[in-house]
């Protein structure tokens, strides 16, 4: 179970986002849709240890993560989570089977790997250079390489950002089918993908973005 | 991890090759550079002689030297072998060694001396010349030239390899010579007589009509035929003078029993203005500090080099490592460590800095092989395979300076806040 309290998260400019208290339940998937720029991908990437939130803390099955050391973050994303990114962030040079080894850096193992691509539909992609690939095969690429390690948590910023609605829904499908029994968090501005997801958090709810004058005043 | 940092290697070639052309070609010229300079100083303080006193034609003490030493130059003239005997007969001498050159084969030089003037250069395969016309050569002539014992040398007059051939009377050669990487390499041994009964074959097969010519003024007439016309005449004549005809030699090497005795020598020679009587040691001496200052130059433009090579490898290593930002980014995001992206990037650099300190090697020694015949001229022979200790120490630098950037460069970059890269 992955548990947030009172998280804020301040920006370099006069800006911040604060949170209320989210509660994402183990072995189910969630969505959350917003407008552009009310926090999303912040939490997303708050949740997955890459940024550090400014407040308040995040709890994986009761173990507080956000305050760790980035040692520590950077384990517990290699081992626990699987983070898709919504630029992919692939290497384009590569092959596909390279970007999804590039895991072996930290030993994780990558003897899943043609199970996964089977079940994405990209097997035959698997020496293939990302850079050749279209945009739905990349999308493919990124999700194989978050779930090649089998984590218990998956992170998903606009897994259908750069496709369109049918594609985009296919993907989703294919990610949501693969994911089952795991804990998912996807961030979408789409909420016609809505209906796939086991809970919709609408973050216009949940998050609050501020400027420090507006804080000010308010207080 | 080295598989997947020479995948990551390979997916940027052109870059790859582009970085290691810049180490290549700034390291081999520093690392040839200091290993030309040493051989070239090492060559002359190793050839300064096991001779004291060197007695000659009058005229140019270097000159003298680098014949008889380095078998460079032309000789500076001849004197009589009047002077051999009357040394040999000195019970203040030791060895006496004729010393005669004039002729060439190919572009070697050929020594007409004694078997003496070989002591302590042993013989790969034959045996040393006994007879006239025998021949023995160095090893870079019969390497080059792929001779056998047996073969025969068809010698050309003079110094050119454009001289008229002594198709006539061809050397036998009887041995060759085990490598020296010395002067002798690339010479060419027979007796003193041989040059003697070469030059008379040569004067009776009609060049002293020539001179004959020469001498009354009628060949001055540029229709007027030749007896033996042939590229570089002009040339020829005028090294014909310096040529050991019978009865001459060029030089005469001496050991005398005492170095007081070599003094006594070159005082009572003193008074012959015809004769000049040379301490090779000193004159090497001489030679080796005007070198030395061009040693010192060569050592100050290494150490510019290698400066150059610090901006130059540390601009391209750091050029790439910012040009690796994203891909460093990237794997910070999905997770792995600043340790494990430091040890990808300094494995990359360290695998460039190896190839590229490997081929800056590789390279030096194939431009020294090929300069080898250019520097033979000189009488200097350079040894491919010579490695001097500063030069390792030039080839850990250029490995270290293209490796400790990269280091600073990963830790910089790795260490910034994973969502801004």
């Amino acid at each position: 179970m992955i548990k947030t309290e009172g998280l804020v998260k301040r920006f370099d400019e006069d800006t911040l986002i604060s949170y209320n208290n989210i509660v994402f339940e183990d072995g189910k998937s969630y969505v959350l849709l917003g407008a552009s720029g009310c926090g999303k991908s912040t939490l997303l990437n708050m949740l997955a240890g890459v940024i550090t939130p400014s407040e308040g803390a995040i709890y994986f099955d009761g173990v507080e993560m956000s305050r760790k050391s980035q040692k520590q973050k950077d384990r517990f994303r290699i081992e626990k989570i699987g983070y898709i990114f919504q630029d992919f962030k692939l290497i384009e040079e590569m092959t596909v089977e390279d970007n999804i080894n590039v895991l072996r850096l930290e030993g994780v193992k990558t003897s899943a790997m043609d199970d996964v691509l089977g079940k994405l539909g990209i097997l035959s992609k698997k020496k293939k250079k990302v850079k050749q690939l279209s945009g739905g095969e990349r999308q493919r690429v990124a999700i194989a390489r978050a779930f090649v390690k089998a984590p218990d948590i998956i992170l998903a910023d606009e897994p259908t950002g750069n496709l369109n609605y049918e594609i985009g829904k296919k993907v989703v499908e294919e990610m949501l089918k693969i994911a089952k029994g795991k804990t998912l968090v996807a961030v979408t501005h789409d909420d016609r993908l809505a209906p796939l997801f086991d809970c919709t958090i609408d973050m216009n709810g949940i998050a609050s973005s501020y400027s420090e004058s507006e804080v000010e005043k308010n207080a | 991890m080295l598989k997947f940092a020479l995948k990551n290697m390979l997916t940027k070639k052109v870059k790859m090759i582009l970085i290691i052309l810049s180490i290549v070609i700034s390291a081999s010229v520093a690392i040839l550079a200091y290993n030309v300079a040493e051989q070239v100083n090492d060559g002359l303080v190793n050839t300064t002689s096991t001779y004291d006193t060197i007695v000659g034609p009058a005229g140019s003490s270097t000159q003298l030297a680098m014949n008889t030493l380095f078998f460079t130059d032309k000789p500076p003239g001849t004197i009589s072998y009047e002077y051999v005997e009357k040394l040999e007969s000195d019970d203040r001498v030791n060895v006496v060694i004729p010393f005669a050159m004039g002729d060439s084969y190919n572009s070697s030089k050929i020594v007409g001396t004694k078997p003496a003037f070989l002591d302590g250069k042993p013989l790969k395969d034959g045996e040393m010349f006994g007879d006239v016309y025998e021949a023995v050569v160095g090893s870079s002539v019969a390497r080059k030239y792929g001779l056998s014992i047996g073969d025969e040398l068809v010698t050309s007059h003079g110094l050119s390899e454009n001289g008229e051939k002594h198709t006539a009377n061809p050397l036998k050669l009887v041995g060759i010579l085990e490598e020296t990487n010395t002067a002798y390499d690339n010479a060419v041994f027979t007796d003193i007589e041989t040059v003697w009964e070469v030059h008379e074959h040569h004067e009776d097969e009609g060049h002293d009509e020539g001179h004959d010519e020469h001498e009354d003024g009628s060949s001055e007439d540029a229709d007027a035929p030749s007896s033996h016309t042939f590229e570089g005449e002009d040339e020829e004549h005028e090294e014909h003078e310096e040529h050991a005809e019978e009865g001459t030699v060029c030089a005469i090497l001496l050991k005398c029993r005492t170095l007081a005795y070599a003094e006594e020598i070159k005082k009572e020679f003193a008074s012959d203005s015809n004769i000049l009587t040379i301490t090779p040691a000193e004159v090497i001496r001489e030679i080796i500090s005007n070198v030395d200052l061009s040693r010192k130059i060569v050592y100050l433009l290494c150490i510019i080099i290698l400066i150059m090579n610090v901006f130059v490898i540390s601009t391209v290593t750091i050029l790439n490592m910012y040009d690796s930002q994203k891909d460093i980014a990237l794997m910070r995001l999905i997770g792995i460590g600043t340790g494990k992206v430091n040890i990808l990037f300094l494995i990359q650099n360290a695998v460039i800095g190896l190839i590229s300190t490997a081929i800056s090697f590789g390279v030096s020694r194939l431009v020294l092989s090929l300069m080898s015949d250019f520097v033979a001229s000189m009488g200097i022979v350079l040894d491919a395979s010579k490695i001097y200790p500063f030069e390792w120490l030039i080839m850990a630098v250029v490995f270290v300076i293209s490796v400790l950037p990269t280091l600073i460069c990963t830790l910089h970059i790795s260490r910034k806040d994973i969502i801004r890269n």
